[in-house]
């Protein structure tokens, strides 16, 4: 309602600026819109107003005062007496850490000056009021070994050289001091098994986070001492970020809950940040919570959930130099909340109204992006969400407004005069790939872009925000394509609302996500397990997480870490388990896998976290392992070591414990304890922060190994990695063994067992027996057996029967999952083509349907028959065609791409054809492969399935089936067939081929279209019939109206379908998602309908 | 065959005959990719206009409203078009979910759920509806009505009270001369199926046609003075039409050739209308268009014999008709309950919509 008055609202070109006060009793009225005002505008270059459009001023300050107070009510509750008083300890869950360079604190430090490092950490306290504390007096620092002999002297005078070549190396510097001091401490390294307890390290105190690295180079590259000569220096711990090393010293975890004490904090002189609660204190003041119990809850933090639409030209993707931003939709929620309390769209242009969503019109797009800036500050989101908006959303609107010159959009975080940032980053690693991204740093708040999360937690065939939701929510989206939009931007009010109403729903889908899949709270204890700051956890690979632990779990023991050099790039992040090394004892432990069709029951035999659990038994670790010519010269006693399978030697945990051993301990302890508290849980909340608390902690778990194995990562140690995967190969043979050794006819069974596949962490076993529960018992006392024969915490569990099996080759098999003798759990497939993206449907559900027939109706003749009716469809042509359309990313443009590819191609093809709606990069290209001349490649047979539908293009059904079909089916039925290849795929269906003929295409745009007779073809000079089919007049009518009417209730089924899915009886459905399954079937079924109707129609003569 | 000659000549009755199908002819209309938003649109504005009239009757002091200016708490009048949300409801994208359950779901006669909940829609948007006034179950997709009720906290709106269109103003019926006319209603023929019995419907053509029974008996056959045939009079194999070679597919139009000889036999002595049924060769969506007269070669020969179509709506000496072929009250049966089908006939006249749910979920099987 109130959406439409404000259709004329007008804003100056710049808003008013200080110098040119508005009249003074607007200002007494709203004098604190007016503070805001000055603040902001600092940095505006202003342009005069002539004075006739002073009372448009008047006006804009009125309708400026209507928008600011309808955004006010959206603001956070306002504090409460004792917070003003500063009577009252602040507690509140951290949520961001960072931190500026600014001017020591004179009154909380009256001994330094100068610059100095302040931490910012950003907040919400329970009741939700936002807290930004600045915490003073933590310095950087680093540790080198202490030559030996150096004495007090010796360091006061190493100090001075230091700080010497400090000063030559940054002239232009105005710290005063660069290196604060020098202590020697006791410490040890982590590397290698040493003797003696500790030695001697210098720790060298900086005045700055950033002169870390260049103290780091000079030492690195050598140091003239006297008395010592020339000498370079190996660094320890110097390469830790400034905000984590802040973290570890002080106990703080990712997203925990933190204390100052009334009377310990100070209001801060100068308010640097929006946020409610600003202080200031000592580092050494923090009271720092372990998230349990009371603090394991989660604060009322305030989570924006955005998306932005905009008009692109045709034909191209928008670009933020040429194409305005027209809606942005947000929707606001706070944490453990179900419904967002705040809905609105700002569009550009008018819009009508909708229910229960807040619609701000605005008539320019400077209004529209100047609003939505004004509605961060006043909501101050903690948490930003949207779909790609990293990529996407974000660097957009920034750039848009850099393109319109408006100076003071940028300020959208929590920091007062402060511009959002936008910088190009590169994010490698093993598991992802590279990808390129935008990193926008917006103070204060965590951006947690579900796009980014998707990728990085689940394979999925498709990212696109439709797929997701439909794959987690069950729910189609209706997708409107980017060339629409325009169309619908340049309509009416009503146009409008429904490009917005698609907007709204764009922005809420990323929140029902968040909440289906908890990812608050997974993420949010992720961090507390790992101690790293929530905002690492999407920016960074996963070896700070490690490092992290690493870091905490040396400290308490006096270690050191050192920092080892690598060649490569600095970057280098690795991936957990799937290290791909070439050295042999990487490759992963896989038995032979005997393949076939195993019709008794199949035990699978476990080992419950495999790689940690055989670091924990053999103590492998940086600080246990001796290396080679220490080993002859320490001598150590055979019992006090171990030497593994690939030859290392660690030594045992009575000689020394490893630290790796120890947090591995922790984490699976803490884990057992989580998952006891899971099963005590009543609340909900508390029951998903466990739940969250747990996968963390396993994921944590299994990180280890593969952050040793980095050969790039921050401290790889090939020793520890290889022993692990050596081990775990001889564990899986040795079960093998003794498997194969006890459970036979000699030893008093009644079958022999036969170990038919191991994988990585799981032995595959036939006892013989016919039933599940036979199996069951076998597989209960084998693994007891077993694991009896293990050192501690090794353990080889029995978890499930597979019954039937159906065994394709390593890491590719299905079979029946059963937990319990009574009924199967599921359908288990691994590497078969279910899921696999590149495939088109066809495959996916013959493989489904062949295996469903296979496994669960026992019924192998079915399966076989049904595969011959699927191909005999396929040949005749009478598949529907989005089970045929083949999905690929369009990565990069034609010319990069070194091979021709069937999808780049076409997009070319399709760009020369109609540029408006061709794909660009980042899009997903459907094709179908059609029949072309003989010898065309692949890649030029790929075309466009909506070309295909509305010019009735042949298929190439026999590439379908050669290309697409046989091999997925030869690999199933090659273990149940004898010879399935004849069998399958050249019995006698596949003889029947029908083929269409183009309609026009080739020859046939050359040829004369003319009436024929609808039963024989003939050419009729009019009218329905030839003479000759006069007589079967009444049978050849009822196959067309026959057609008619199977066709009308398809598009029935299928448009009313697309009616639900949009939610609206009233409107059009303007969907165009082709990653929707109907979505082929919803067109060809419009366009045979406007076919059927004409061939029915000239029955009416 | 031949009427008695001793007897006196019976001579059938006569009446005016007027067709109203107009209505539900599509002429010249081709398809051009419209959607089916038009037609609840157009549905919506016809029937709000009548319900605003009935209003001022119903609650006069009450406001009235559209979806969007609904306000927390104040009492209004809403008007819109139902939607029913029904999780059992058959969806098309079943067919490509992701897991297919190991257990099938036997398709069920009806897709009635308890969690069944009602959503009023109108240009401006949606509100869910609770409240125990208005029961989903009696309720389909489709409707129109007015609603009385406030926005509760939880947004939804609580509904106090129904009104619906109510029934039409009832034309005076011209039953001045106390004469008995008949018109034979009759569905389901089904010839060409394997429970149809060519014998009976001979009987029934006898009987009509005067042909059979004593003297009472024709005198009654002599006052049938039309006969409508509503829908489902042959049934061709589903499928075979498609799939079979052209030779093989004579044998299909026999049962229609069958009708014709038979419905030929009717048309020469009473006038005759054909309704399409959802079995018959016509279109499928309602309304379903006539029969086209090739299919009857020989019945279409007399000016007796009309193909209607589906809804029909007919006057004979002033008294209306109007039927269907019962889809509608089938597909009623399946989204909504009631005590038999006469209740569900009896609520399409007070919702003053024949078939509501088209095309909702009207054109489903």
């Amino acid at each position: 309602m109130n959406g439409n008055n404000n259709n004329r609202r007008k804003r100056p070109p710049s808003t008013p600026a200080p110098h040119q006060p508005p009249p003074s009793k607007q200002q007494a009225a709203t004098p604190n819109i007016e503070d805001e005002f000055l603040d902001e505008d600092v940095f505006l270059d202003e342009t005069l107003l002539p004075e006739d459009e002073e009372s448009l001023i008047l006006r804009d300050i009125e309708q400026r005062q209507a928008f600011t107070s309808r955004l006010s009510k959206w603001a956070r509750p306002p504090l409460s007496a004792a917070y003003v008083a500063q009577s009252q300890n602040i507690i509140f869950q951290q949520l961001d850490i960072d931190y500026v360079i600014g001017e020591s604190h004179r009154e909380l430090l009256p001994h330094s000056s100068g610059p100095a490092a302040i931490i910012r950490m950003f907040g919400v306290t329970r009741e939700g009021r936002s807290v930004c504390c600045n915490v003073h007096g933590f310095e950087p620092y680093f540790y080198i070994s202490c030559p030996p002999g150096m004495g007090p002297d010796d360091i006061s005078r190493f100090h001075k050289i230091l700080e010497g070549r400090m000063r030559e190396a940054n002239k232009n510097n105005r710290v005063p001091q660069f290196v604060r001091r020098i202590e020697m401490v006791q410490k040890r390294s982590i590397m290698y098994y040493q003797q003696q307890q500790s030695q001697p390290f210098l720790k060298i105190v900086v005045a700055l986070p950033t002169v870390v690295a260049s103290c780091r180079g000079i030492l690195d590259r050598g140091i003239q001492i006297d008395g010592f000569g020339m000498k370079s220096f190996m660094t320890y711990e110097s390469n830790v970020l400034f905000a984590l090393r802040f973290m570890v010293d002080c106990n703080i975890v990712g997203g925990n809950w933190i204390e100052v004490p009334a009377g310990k904090y100070k209001k801060s002189a100068k308010i640097f940040s929006y946020c409610q609660l600003e202080f200031d204190c000592l580092y050494s003041e923090l009271i720092s919570y372990h998230p349990e119990g009371e603090y394991s809850k989660m604060a009322p933090f305030r989570i924006l959930s955005f998306d932005i639409e905009c008009a692109g030209r045709k034909g191209h993707f928008p670009e933020p130099t040429h194409d305005p931003v027209i809606q942005v939709a947000n929707l606001v929620t706070l944490q453990g909340e179900n419904q967002p309390f705040i809905r609105n769209v700002m569009t550009l242009k008018s819009c009508s109204p909708i229910v229960g969503v807040d619609v701000m019109s605005f008539d320019s797009e400077r209004e529209v992006l100047l609003s939505w800036r004004d509605f961060i500050r006043e909501v101050d989101p903690d948490i930003i969400i949207g779909y790609n908006i990293c990529k996407f959303d974000l660097p957009y609107l920034i750039e848009r407004a850099q393109t319109l010159g408006i100076a003071e959009f940028p300020m959208l975080g929590r920091i007062r005069n402060s511009r959002v940032r936008v910088k190009d980053t590169t994010f490698s690693s093993r598991q992802l790939g590279t990808r390129e991204s935008k990193e926008v740093t917006v103070e204060g708040r965590v951006q947690f872009d579900l796009l980014q999360v998707m990728q990085r937690d689940y394979k999925l065939s498709s990212y696109s925000l439709n797929s997701v939701s439909a794959h987690f929510l069950s729910e189609q989206k209706e997708d409107v394509h980017h060339s629409i939009i325009s169309d619908l931007q340049n309509g009416n009010a009503e146009t409008r609302r429904r490009l917005a109403v698609y907007c709204l729903k764009d922005a809420y889908l990323p929140q029902r996500l968040l909440d289906k899949l908890m990812f608050i709270f997974n993420y949010v204890e992720m961090a507390r397990v790992t101690g790293v700051p929530i905002s690492f956890l999407l920016s960074r690979g996963q070896s700070i997480k490690v490092l992290s632990q690493l870091l905490r779990k040396a400290k308490q023991k006096d270690l050191v870490i050192p920092n080892v050099k690598h060649a490569g790039s600095e970057q280098g992040t690795y991936e957990g388990a799937t290290v791909s090394l070439t050295h042999p004892y990487f490759q992963s432990e896989v038995l032979e896998a005997r393949a076939g069709f195993y019709e008794k029951p199949i035990a699978t035999l476990d080992f419950a976290s495999l790689y940690p659990s055989i670091m924990m038994a053999y103590n492998l670790c940086y600080s246990t392992l001796v290396i080679p010519e220490d080993a002859r010269k320490l001598n150590l006693p055979p019992e006090c070591v171990n030497k593994t399978p690939s030859g290392e030697i660690f030594v045992k945990t009575n000689l020394q414990k490893g630290i790796l051993p120890e947090i591995l301990e922790e984490l699976l302890a803490a884990r057992k304890r989580a998952k006891a508290d899971l099963k005590e849980a009543k609340d909900p909340f508390e029951k998903a922060v466990l739940d969250g608390r747990q996968l963390a902690l396993k994921i944590s778990a299994n990180s280890v190994y593969g952050f040793t194995g980095a050969t790039v990562g921050q401290l790889p140690c090939i020793e520890i990695s290889s022993s692990v995967t050596s081990y775990g190969r001889q564990m899986i043979e040795h079960t093998k063994k003794l498997v194969e050794d006890k459970f036979t006819t000699l030893g008093g069974y009644e079958h022999n067992a036969e170990v038919i596949y191991g994988d990585t962490d799981s032995v595959m076993v036939q006892f013989g027996v016919p039933t599940v529960e036979e199996a069951m018992n076998l597989g209960r006392e084998a693994a007891d057996y077993i694991s009896g024969t293990f050192i501690k915490p090794i353990k080889l569990e029995f978890e499930k029967v597979y019954y039937p099996y159906l065994l394709i080759s390593k890491k590719r098999y299905a079979g029946l999952f059963w937990t319990n003798p009574k009924k199967f759990d599921k359908m288990d497939t691994k590497g078969i083509e279910t899921v696999r993206r590149d495939n088109c449907l066809l495959v996916k559900n013959l493989v489904t349907e062949c295996l469903h027939k296979i496994l669960i109706d026992r019924d192998v003749p079915g399966a076989i028959q049904y595969v011959k009716n699927t191909i005999s469809d396929l040949l005749m042509n009478r598949m529907d065609l989005s089970l045929l359309v083949i999905t690929k990313g369009l990565t990069k443009t034609g010319d990069d791409y070194e091979v021709k590819a069937a999808h780049v191609e076409l997009a070319e093809r399709m760009r020369k054809r109609d540029a408006a709606t061709a794909p660009n990069v980042g899009d997903r290209v459907p094709y179908v492969i059609i029949k072309a001349a003989k010898g065309a490649k692949a890649y030029e047979r790929s075309e466009d399935p909506i070309y295909v539908l509305e010019n009735n293009i042949p298929i190439d059904t026999q590439y379908y089936l050669d290309n697409q079909i046989a091999k997925p089916i030869l690999r199933i039925f090659e273990p149940i067939l004898k010879n399935a290849s004849q069998e399958l795929l050249q019995g006698s269906h596949t003889r029947s081929i029908s083929i269409i003929t183009p309609a026009n295409s080739g020859i046939m745009k050359f040829a004369k279209k003319k009436l024929t007779c609808i039963g024989c073809k003939t050419l009729i000079s009019d009218g329905t019939l030839c003479p000759h089919c006069k007589g079967r007049e009444a049978e050849l009518y009822c196959k067309t109206v026959s057609h008619v009417s199977e066709l009308e209730e398809l598009f029935g089924r299928l448009w009313t379908q697309c009616q639900e899915c949009q939610g609206s009886l009233h409107q059009d459905v303007l969907c165009t998602s082709r990653d929707c399954p109907i979505f082929y079937r919803r067109k060809k079924a419009q366009k045979d309908m406007a076919e059927a109707m004409r061939q029915l129609d000239r029955w009416n003569f | 065959m031949g009427i008695d000659g001793e007897e006196a000549l019976l001579q059938r009755k006569q009446s005016t005959y007027l067709s109203l199908d107009e209505t539900f002819e599509i002429r010249k209309e081709t398809y051009r990719g419209q959607q089916y938003s038009q037609i609840y649109f157009a549905r919506l504005h016809l029937m709000r206009t009548l319900l605003y009239s009935l209003v001022p009757n119903w609650k006069p002091s009450l406001p009235v409203c559209t979806v969007l200016e609904l306000e927390g708490g104040k009492e209004c009048i809403i008007v819109g078009t139902l939607y029913k949300h029904m999780k059992l409801k058959p969806s098309i994208l079943d067919e490509y979910s992701k897991e297919r359950s190991a257990t099938p779901l036997v398709k069920p006669h009806n897709f009635m759920h308890p969690d069944d909940h009602l959503v009023l829609e109108d240009e401006s948007g949606r509100v869910k509806l609770s409240g125990t006034m208005l029961l989903p179950s009696a309720y389909v997709t489709g409707l129109v009505v007015a609603l009385h009720g406030k926005e509760t906290v939880a947004g939804d709106f609580l509904v106090l009270e129904i009104l619906e269109a109510g029934l039409a103003p009832q034309i005076e019926l011209p039953l001045k001369s106390r004469e008995d006319k008949y018109v034979v209603l009759v569905s389901g023929l089904s010839i060409g199926s394997s429970t149809s019995n060519p014998l009976q419907f001979q009987l029934l053509v006898d009987h009509i046609t005067g042909h059979l029974g004593d003297e009472k008996q024709q005198d009654t056959a002599a006052q049938i003075v039309h006969v409508v045939i509503a829908g489902n009079s042959v049934e061709i194999p589903h499928g075979l039409l498609n799939n079979l070679a052209s030779k093989d597919q004579s044998s299909h139009s026999d049962p229609i050739q069958e009708l014709d000889i038979l419905l030929t036999q009717i048309a020469a002595g009473v006038p005759l209308d054909i309704m399409p049924g959802v079995n018959d060769p016509a279109n499928f969506s309602l309304p379903q268009q006539a029969l086209n007269r090739c299919l009857f070669p020989g019945s279409a020969a007399y000016n007796t014999f009309r193909s209607c179509t589906n809804p029909h709506c007919f006057e004979l000496d002033n008294i209306r008709f109007l039927g269907t072929s019962g889809q509608n009250i089938d597909d009623l049966q399946k989204y909504s309950e009631a005590k038999d089908q006469l209740e569900f006939m009896e609520r399409t006249l007070k919702w003053r919509h024949l078939a509501p749910t088209a095309p909702n979920t009207l054109g489903k099987n």
